[in-house]
């Protein structure tokens, strides 16, 4: 209940060293549907579950393309998620128009974790209600990184935001040391293994409520289409991450 | 400071360059490329500043020279800097590639030309990233051009024909730089405005690496000269 003396804006700080507005924002990235990345030495992977707002609606997508070598995948807010989006696609379009080559990924993730920063020191702003899993691929390797609302961003080996994504973490937490040396297959498999264990009971994964999107050191950023997601749904069955530790 | 022109609203444009630099000769050569240039600022025909330092290392791996107005130069060596200093500022580690500096010098090269007051420059930049040898030509207007030998200013009359015959882009580090020796032994000959001292630099696996200067070799003790046969003094 103290709570409410010190929450009023971002330029007030609590007793204990707390920005509650900038708190109350990564709660609304936790209510966000569930999205993952995973990287191996070669390949990022995306899975997201799409939420159906009713059964007359469409499925919201979670994955936008940024560049051909970089995409990212939402929780939270969805509208403020495509003003990140305009911006960071912007700042990919004027780097290859002056150098000619890609955005260096970390840095692009810099300047939206700045941008998030200026959010929440302003009497007058709100910090953005978005957290973005950012896949890349530049000349220092494969990239995943996390943003959050504060304005910090972390590099990560695999990572899940949003909804019930403990129950994902808890499954990346187990089987991440085979990450690294899987292949594109392997990958996928994981990523949709590990959403499958946040959903809930009475739901279940299909081609409709699922979106994988892939990055790859040779490959643009594409998403699977509903044919190959019915094809890795199904495999799901029969995927055993025990196999992947014999063939090593 | 402030000028008059300042004041009163006019935009002073370039229209001719002021210390100019001479011809750039680059080649490139099997494990790098090789720029040569002299050492020489003219102030119109006047050899003003004979001991310049013109072969600008923009990165570890990349070379900048130009030919046309100095201060254009200087100041393009300082933008290419701050580019070259922002992988500090960002803390990342990823330093743009000769080619990331030579886009930029293109559209900068063009944004000024689109306002009517270029960069005075026929800009080179040479580098070696990735296994690759790099070279390219962005001029005042900001056209942009790779390829494996450019040559600036005069020496693209006097000295295309003397790389055509003795360079080819797989000849050692020493042939090239003989055959830019030999360039500009023929530019101190025919351009008012060279001079004897050239300096080579060139860019390679190791990085980069710029040379002393050095006399270009002349021979003036042709019989010709000394007996004057071709002439009859006008007291004769």
């Amino acid at each position: 209940m103290l709570k409410h003396l010190y929450d009023t804006d971002c330029v007030t700080w609590s007793p204990q060293g707390k920005l509650f507005q900038v708190e109350y924002a990564m709660e609304a990235v936790k209510q966000g549907s569930i999205c993952l990345g995973l990287k191996s030495n070669d390949h990022v992977v995306l899975c997201s579950l799409k939420r159906q707002p009713s059964e007359l609606a469409g499925y919201q997508e979670k994955q936008f393309k940024i560049d051909d070598h970089m995409a990212i995948a939402i929780a939270g807010l969805t509208a403020d998620a495509r003003v990140l989006c305009k911006y960071m696609r912007t700042e990919c379009l004027e780097y290859k128009y002056t150098y000619e080559s890609h955005h260096p990924v970390g840095r692009l993730v810099f300047k939206v974790a700045e941008k998030s920063q200026h959010k929440t020191q302003s009497g007058a702003k709100r910090p953005y209600g978005v957290g973005l899993l950012v896949a890349g691929i530049d000349p220092n390797g494969v990239h995943l990184f996390e943003t959050c609302p504060s304005g910090n961003y972390y590099e990560y080996k695999c990572q899940a935001i949003g909804s019930r994504s403990q129950a994902a973490r808890t499954y990346f937490e187990s089987w991440f040391h085979l990450f690294q040396k899987s292949n594109l297959e392997q990958l996928i498999l994981h990523g949709l293994s590990a959403i499958k264990k946040a959903i809930m009971e009475d739901e279940e994964l299909n081609e409709k409520n699922v979106e994988v999107g892939i990055l790859g050191k040779n490959q643009k950023f594409t998403h699977l289409n509903a044919q190959e997601l019915k094809n890795y749904i199904a495999q799901l069955e029969t995927f055993n991450p025990n196999s992947q530790i014999q063939q090593e | 400071m402030i000028f008059n022109s300042e004041l009163s609203g006019q935009q002073q444009h370039t229209t001719s360059p002021v210390v100019t630099g001479g011809s750039v000769i680059a080649l490139v050569y099997k494990g790098g490329v090789v720029i040569g240039t002299d050492t020489l600022c003219s102030y119109g025909s006047m050899a003003a500043f004979k001991n310049v330092e013109k072969i600008a290392q923009v990165s570890k791996n990349t070379l900048y020279v130009s030919s046309g107005e100095f201060s254009d130069f200087q100041q393009v060596v300082k933008e290419l800097a701050k580019i070259d200093r922002s992988a500090l500022q960002y803390d990342d580690g990823v330093h743009p590639s000769p080619r990331d500096y030579g886009n930029f010098l293109a559209r900068l090269s063009y944004k000024k030309r689109c306002k009517i007051n270029p960069l005075y420059l026929q800009n080179v930049i040479a580098g070696f990233h990735n296994g690759e040898r790099y070279l390219a030509l962005v001029d005042i207007y900001g056209t942009y051009l790779e390829s494996n030998f450019v040559t600036t200013g005069f020496a693209s009359y006097f000295c295309k024909a003397i790389i055509s015959n003795y360079w080819n882009e797989n000849c050692t580090l020493d042939q090239a730089k003989q055959v830019i020796r030999e360039c500009f032994k023929v530019l101190f000959c025919r351009d008012c405005r060279a001079h004897d001292m050239i300096q080579l630099g060139y860019v390679d696996e190791q990085g980069v690496h710029i040379e002393q200067a050095e006399r270009v070799e002349t021979k003036w003790d042709f019989n010709g000269f000394k007996t004057r046969a071709n002439e009859k003094l006008h007291t004769q």
